[in-house]
């Protein structure tokens, strides 16, 4: 007896050719099986007092991993896609340790983090237990590569190298306007990074014949700059260097302009909002004129200026978090690619001898020295006309230095 | 004595951990709430026995922290002598502290303002002075080795602070059963009446914050080998006076075993959390604070009264029975 609505073919020889069919169908996924991801860790500072940084060093971190993706994945692996392990360190390092230790678990085999200098030193150590790689995205402390961890590098500079950059830059700036700057207040965030810029600072600038009238700490966060200011104004510097984070930076930098004070320049290192297109957007007055010393990418990298392109597709401000920890990810799995596979000690070997340069910052191909990217440098940007240009290394610059300011 | 036999046995069974939790996140979770048990314990000797609410414990921590990097980094002076230097130096610290303010009767708000004050000043004294690294920090030398009272192993950290707490509740054990405890109860509860009883209330407060001062000192040297790493913020910063405050409340303070419920209770409800929520940035904490703000509003007397609840009735029957018999006997 045939089946009339199935043109004859009875149900049991329907179901066995169904079956058949889609079991040919599924064939060739089952002959070439999909490569197993590799887990990445990203532990960043989401909540608590960073969590604004941290926020955009995990955005930038997923960018890159969905961008090796879209790419074909680690090639050399069979095209196995990157996944990402995300911890959250709540700004505090013990957490951060803690976490790190639960992406390893998790099956993570590299970890890039922590954003602060702190949190760093802790996630790096817990990484080192089992020797997995760890690259470092922001922290600037110059300690957390000089502690003889195999497994721990950076892409960045540190702020020794910031620091000094920063110096010889200022007096650059300073000579060829014909030396009219002689005097400088440094207001600095009082943990390590603005305490150790400080210092750098403090030893380096008389050196070029600046005089330092006074070095003023404040605590993060600060809500209230008035006080901080009104010194300022008393000491009447020609040179005011801010090195603090965001919020306190913009405090700052509109409680100078509320006061009224005029030096010939702001110029930041590593100055929070400094090189912050969210700072130039809300604030545009405060933000005019003001010079930073910081990490910026290469602004005539075809490269960068499609990330940044893409970042800002995706509602994001394209800050110096994002496109650190994006070279960070990317530096990390440039290793895997070379080494064609996980094993702690190859992507070691991999990173040590890495001579990337697809990042399209102002460096030129990595060269790792102790896990510290010697190439790495900061670059000088300035606020002209609501834009944030870079002005030096000469090679790099979009805009001629304006100093003093108007 | 059957207290006694459930507190060897629970730091018993903790102690075997390490022999079988294979994951090292998990030790390290475990790590972490027994940390807070610690500094929970700690702040209970003065807080929840002697009735001495501090806000600003992370002073002791701090002192005991700063002093194990100190006498290692600039003096090379071994840890393991630094951590009997760091316990007593938070214990001078915490006498200190309460010679000054017990002296003017300082009490309630004012002495929890007054330590939240020191505690800052000291922070505001670390981030300005060299010899303690000022804003940078101090950051110790990794040498993983027991002598350097560093450990290869988590396990190794896990067992140096299980002894510490252990000793700690011990130490809260035998407080419990002596005349110092009764006396920081009576003073606790009612200090002018203590002292119309004869009870010296300023020896005794003072003695409570010595010890109290003492576990958060040992706690600031095992925080500072753990992770290497100090800067004002983390030695004197509010997190670790909050925390310790916090877990007491959360598990029952004044009671010997609240603290470690309280830490353990907290710590669980951030994984669990966390594990629920996945990564939403934040979503735990917003849990977690929930059920803390719930748990103080109907279980004031934290997660201790809970056992306690359940014994009252049988407890009541007693002493009830124990009162009859008395009468009795009177009549």
């Amino acid at each position: 007896m045939t089946n009339a609505k199935t043109g004859g073919i009875g149900r049991r020889r329907f179901l066995a050719g169904t079956a058949a069919a889609t079991g040919l169908l599924a064939a060739p996924g089952l002959l070439r099986a999909a490569p197993e991801g590799i887990k990445i860790g990203l532990i960043h500072p989401v909540t608590g007092a960073l969590s604004y940084s941290g926020t955009q060093c995990r955005a930038g971190a997923e960018l890159a991993i969905a961008d090796i993706n879209a790419a074909g994945g680690i090639k050399s692996m069979g095209g196995a896609p990157l996944q990402a392990v995300l911890g959250d360190s709540q700004s505090k390092p013990s957490i951060g340790a803690s976490e790190t230790a639960r992406a390893i678990e998790d099956g993570a085999i590299g970890i890039v983090a922590g954003y602060a200098s702190s949190i760093c030193l802790a996630t790096s150590q817990e990484a080192a237990k089992t020797n997995t790689p760890h690259i470092v995205d922001v922290g600037v402390a110059d300690s957390i590569m000089t502690r003889g961890l195999k497994n721990t590098f950076r892409f960045g500079p540190g702020y020794g190298k910031i620091a000094r950059d920063a110096v010889t830059s200022l007096d650059a700036i300073n000579k060829a306007a014909g030396s009219p700057a002689k005097t400088v207040v440094i207001v600095h965030e009082d943990s390590a990074f603005g305490t150790g810029t400080a210092k750098l600072l403090s030893a380096e600038l008389p050196k070029y014949g600046f005089k330092i009238l006074k070095v003023i700490a404040h605590p993060t966060p600060m809500r209230d700059f008035t006080n901080i200011a009104l010194q300022v104004k008393a000491a009447n510097p020609d040179i005011i260097i801010p090195a603090n984070y965001y919020n306190e930076y913009v405090l700052f930098a509109r409680t100078i302009r509320q006061q009224q004070i005029k030096p010939k320049a702001i110029y930041s290192v590593l100055g929070g909002a400094a090189s912050s297109y969210k700072f130039v957007k809300d604030f545009p007055e405060a933000a005019e004129g003001v010079m930073d010393t910081n990490h910026w990418f290469n602004p005539k990298s075809d490269l960068a200026l499609k990330r940044k392109k893409e970042a800002e597709a995706k509602g994001l401000y394209y800050t110096y978090e994002v496109y650190l920890t994006y070279n960070a990810v990317a530096l990390l799995a440039d290793a895997i690619e070379r080494a064609g596979s996980t094993d702690h000690d190859k992507v070691i070997a991999a990173l040590n001898a890495s001579t990337w340069d697809k990042h399209g910052m102002p460096y030129g191909p990595t060269k790792m020295v102790d896990g510290q990217n010697t190439g790495a440098q900061p670059v000088n940007t300035q606020v002209q006309g609501g834009q944030i240009d870079v002005i030096r290394p000469a090679e790099f610059a979009q805009a001629q230095v304006k100093f003093p300011m108007a | 004595m059957k207290r006694l036999a459930v507190l060897v046995a629970i730091f018993a069974g903790l102690g075997l951990l390490p022999l079988l939790v294979g994951s090292d996140f998990w030790l390290n979770a475990i790590m972490l709430a027994l940390f807070s048990a610690l500094i929970g314990q700690a702040w209970n000797i003065a807080g929840g026995y002697a009735g001495q609410f501090s806000f600003g414990h992370a002073l002791f921590f701090g002192i005991g922290a700063y002093a194990v990097a100190v006498l290692q980094v600039d003096l090379g002076i071994n840890p393991w002598l630094g951590m009997l230097v760091g316990g007593a130096l938070g214990a001078g610290a915490g006498a200190a502290l309460g010679w000054l303010t017990f002296r003017y009767g300082l009490r309630g708000s004012y002495f929890a303002l007054v330590t939240l004050a020191f505690a800052e000043v000291f922070r505001i004294l670390a981030n300005s002075t060299p010899f303690t690294g000022a804003g940078e920090g101090i950051l110790i030398k990794l040498n993983p080795h027991p002598a350097m009272l560093q450990f290869k192993a988590l396990s190794g950290y896990y067992w140096l602070l299980l002894a510490l707490t252990f000793a700690c509740f011990l130490s809260v054990w035998w407080l419990e059963r002596s005349r110092l405890g009764a006396q920081m109860l009576a003073v606790r509860d009612n200090e002018d009446a203590a002292a119309a009883v004869g009870v010296d209330a300023f020896a005794v407060k003072l003695k409570a914050m010595a010890l109290s001062g003492l576990f958060m000192g040992l706690a600031g040297v095992f925080y500072t080998q753990r992770y290497l790493y100090l800067d004002p913020g983390l030695a004197f910063g509010p997190t670790q006076s909050v925390e310790a405050l916090l877990v007491a409340i959360v598990g029952g303070i004044g009671t010997l075993f609240g603290p470690l419920l309280g830490a353990f209770a907290l710590h669980l409800l951030g994984e669990a959390a966390q594990t629920a929520l996945g990564d939403v940035p934040g979503a735990n904490m917003v849990i977690y604070g929930t059920v803390l703000v719930v748990m103080v509003l109907f279980l004031p007397r934290g997660l201790a009264s809970l056992g306690k609840a359940g014994l009252g009735k049988a407890g009541g029957r007693r002493q009830g029975l124990r009162r009859r018999k008395r009468r009795a006997k009177d009549a």
